[in-house]
C-alpha cells in the first residue's frame, strides 16, 4: 500500500487536478477520490455508478491500481456511466 | 549661443558605430548576451529608429508625466474616491500591481542589456531611454498601491508578489525571465519590444486607461496612460531590429522567436486581462468583451503591422489561438475563483443573472460549458454549503506556461511526455512546442505541482501550500462581492 499521485479529470470539469490515491485502492475508490473533488462542488450529482478511463479504455471496477498499469502521474478520467 | 535644431546633430550624436581593431566583435558582444544570428559588424548599423529622441527632450518629458501623475496622485489622495470604486475593479487593479511593477524593473535588466549589448548605436541609445522608462514604471506602479496600503493590505503585495513562489507568480516570471530578464540583446528585442509591447502591453495599456476612466479610476487611468506612452516609443526597438533580421536571410529566426512568445504572452495575457475584462470590470462599464478586444486590437490592428513586414501569423493561429478566444480565461476564472485563497486579490465571481446573459452573448455556448458549473456552485452558496466551493486539491499546471490545464471540451487529456526520465505535462500542442523548442533553458525548473511532489512543500497540505506561496490570512483572496452575484441569498463572507 503506497501513495500514489494521479492527473485527474472528472467528466464535464474544467480543470486537470492532482488526486492522491492509493496503490491497493479499487478503480471504484479511485472514481470516488476523484469525484470529491469535483462532483457536488462543480460539476451536478448524479444518481449514477461511475467508471475510470485510461489510455482510452473503461477499467473494470474491481481491479486496483497497482494491477491495472496506469502509472504514477497519469491521466485519467472519471465519468458516470 | 544659438541652440542648434535637434535634426542638425541628432545622427552625430547617436551614430557612435565603428568597426573594432583592438578586439574581436565576440568580445565586445558574446553571443550569450547579444546573439548575432549569423548577422555581423556593420550589417547593423542600419538600424533606424522610428521616433527619435534627445536626452534633453527625454528628460524634460518624463518630469513632465511625472509631475501630471504624482499631482493627480495627491489630489485623489485626499478624496473617497478609492473607496466608492466597485469591488470588482479592485480585484483588477491588484491583479495588475501584483503581476506588474516589479516586472517593470525586471524589464529595465532586459532593456540594459540591450543598452550595452545591442549591435547598433542607435539601438544602445534608445534602449538606454528604454532602462529608464522601465524603472520609472516600476516606481511609480510599487508607489501608487504603497500609498492605498492603509485601505487594503492586498496593495502589500504589488512589491511583495514577485519575491514569492504563487503560483500565478511563477508563471510570470518564468515568462518574463525567459523574455527579457534572462535573454540576449537581439531576442529581447524581437521577443520583448516587437512581440509583447507592440502586440499586447501597448494596446492592452490603452484599454485599461479607458476602462479606468469608466468605472471613474482616474488615479490608475493617468498612471496607466503616461507608462502607455513610454511604451509606444520604446516598443519601437523591435521593428528595425526585425527589419535586419528579414533583410539578412533570418526571418525563419525571427517568426520562430515570435511564435514563441506570442504564445507565451497570451497565456498570461488571458489570465490576467481575460477575466479582468470579462468578469472584474463592472458590466455597465464593459466596453467589450475580451474576445473583442483581442479580435479588434490584437488580431487586426498588430497582425496587420506583422505581415506588413513580410513575416507570417504563428502557425498554431488558427488551429490553437483563435479557438482559446471563445473559452480559455472562462476556465482560468473559474480556477481562479475556485482556488481564491492562492491570490493576493479578490476574485469577482461575476455571474450574477444580468452577467450571465452578457457571457452568453459575447460567448454563445458559455452557459453549456460554464454556467452548468457555476449553477452548482451558486447552489452551494445559496444553501450555505460555503465549504464546498473551495478545493482540497492542486490543479496540475503546464510546465511551459505553468498555469492550471484546463480543457475546452469534455474527454480532452493534457499532453503528457517524457524528457530525460522526467515526466512533462502540458496544456496543449503549442505549449509543448514552445518547450521543446529550446528545452535547455526550461529543463530544470519545476513547477509547482513538480515541488509539490518532490517534497519542497511542507506539509504537502493546501495549507502547506499557501505557506509556500507566502499567502497570508489577511491577504488570501476571497469573494470580492461577498457572495452578492447570487441574487436573492447574499450571504456574508464567511
Amino acid at each position: 500500500m503506497a501513495l500514489f499521485p494521479l492527473q485527474a479529470n472528472f467528466r464535464g470539469d474544467f480543470v486537470v487536478l492532482l488526486v492522491p490515491v492509493d496503490d491497493g485502492d479499487t478503480m471504484s475508490v479511485v472514481a470516488d477520490k476523484v469525484a470529491q473533488h469535483a462532483v457536488g462542488l462543480r460539476v451536478a450529482e448524479k444518481n449514477a455508478s461511475k467508471c475510470v478511463y485510461h489510455n482510452g479504455k473503461e477499467l473494470p471496477s474491481a481491479i486496483t491500481v497497482a494491477q491495472s498499469g496506469i502509472q504514477p502521474m497519469d491521466w485519467i478520467e472519471v465519468a458516470y456511466v | 549661443m544659438p541652440k542648434l535644431q535637434r535634426r542638425d546633430y541628432y545622427d552625430t550624436a547617436r551614430d557612435m558605430n565603428w568597426a573594432f581593431s583592438y578586439v574581436s566583435e565576440d568580445e565586445v558582444f558574446p553571443e550569450e548576451l547579444s546573439k548575432s544570428f549569423g548577422i555581423h559588424g556593420e550589417e547593423w548599423w542600419g538600424w533606424d529608429e522610428p521616433y527619435k529622441l534627445t536626452y534633453r527632450e527625454y528628460v524634460h518629458n518624463q518630469a513632465g508625466k511625472d509631475d501630471g501623475i504624482y499631482s493627480i496622485r495627491s489630489t485623489i489622495a485626499r478624496s473617497n474616491l478609492y473607496d466608492n470604486l466597485d469591488a470588482g475593479w479592485k480585484s483588477a487593479i491588484k491583479a495588475h500591481y501584483g503581476a506588474i511593477p516589479v516586472p517593470e524593473y525586471f524589464a529595465s535588466i532586459g532593456e540594459a542589456r540591450m543598452a550595452r549589448f545591442g549591435r547598433a548605436a542607435a539601438w544602445r541609445n534608445m534602449a538606454a531611454f528604454g532602462t529608464l522608462d522601465e524603472c520609472r514604471h516600476g516606481q511609480a506602479q510599487i508607489y501608487f498601491p504603497y500609498c492605498l496600503l492603509g485601505k487594503d493590505p492586498q496593495f502589500d503585495w504589488a512589491h511583495k508578489a514577485m519575491h514569492t513562489n504563487e503560483w500565478g507568480v511563477i508563471a510570470a516570471r518564468s515568462l518574463f525571465d525567459d523574455m527579457f530578464t534572462a535573454n540576449d540583446a537581439v531576442s529581447t528585442a524581437i521577443q520583448l519590444t516587437f512581440t509583447f509591447e507592440t502586440g499586447f502591453t501597448n494596446l492592452q495599456f490603452l484599454g485599461m486607461a479607458s476602462d479606468a476612466l469608466h468605472v471613474g479610476d482616474i488615479e490608475f487611468g493617468a498612471l496607466i496612460s503616461s507608462i502607455q506612452t513610454d511604451e509606444a516609443r520604446h516598443s519601437q526597438q523591435g521593428e528595425p531590429t526585425l527589419k535586419i533580421m528579414i533583410n539578412n536571410g533570418k526571418k525563419a529566426e525571427a517568426q520562430k522567436l515570435v511564435d514563441q512568445m506570442f504564445w507565451r504572452s497570451w497565456k498570461l495575457f488571458a489570465l490576467l486581462t481575460g477575466i479582468s475584462m470579462d468578469y472584474y470590470t463592472p458590466l455597465e462599464s464593459r466596453t467589450m468583451s475580451f474576445k473583442e478586444f483581442m479580435q479588434d486590437w490584437i488580431c487586426r490592428q498588430f497582425m496587420d503591422q506583422f505581415k506588413d513586414l513580410g513575416m507570417n501569423v504563428p502557425w498554431y493561429w488558427e488551429k490553437h489561438f483563435l479557438p482559446e478566444l471563445d473559452w480559455v480565461h472562462h476556465a482560468y476564472h473559474m480556477g481562479v475563483w475556485f482556488w481564491r485563497p492562492t491570490v493576493w486579490w479578490n476574485p469577482d465571481a461575476g455571474v450574477s443573472a444580468a452577467e450571465r446573459d452578457w457571457l452568453e452573448q459575447k460567448y454563445p455556448g458559455w452557459n453549456d460549458r460554464f454556467g452548468k458549473l457555476w449553477d452548482v456552485i451558486g447552489n452551494n452558496v445559496r444553501t450555505g454549503q460555503i465549504e464546498k466551493t473551495y478545493p482540497a486539491t492542486l490543479p496540475i499546471v503546464c510546465n511551459c506556461c505553468h498555469i492550471p490545464i484546463c480543457s475546452p471540451s469534455i474527454g480532452q487529456a493534457p499532453r503528457i511526455t517524457t524528457h530525460n526520465g522526467r515526466k512533462l505535462n502540458f496544456c496543449c500542442e503549442v505549449c509543448e512546442w514552445v518547450w521543446k523548442s529550446q528545452p535547455e533553458r526550461y529543463e530544470t525548473h519545476l513547477s509547482v505541482v513538480d515541488r509539490f511532489l518532490a517534497g519542497h512543500i511542507q506539509p504537502p497540505t493546501l495549507e502547506g501550500a499557501l505557506q509556500y506561496m507566502g499567502i497570508t490570512p489577511d491577504v488570501a483572496g476571497n469573494d470580492a462581492q461577498g457572495y452578492a452575484w447570487d441574487g436573492a441569498s447574499r450571504l456574508a463572507a464567511e
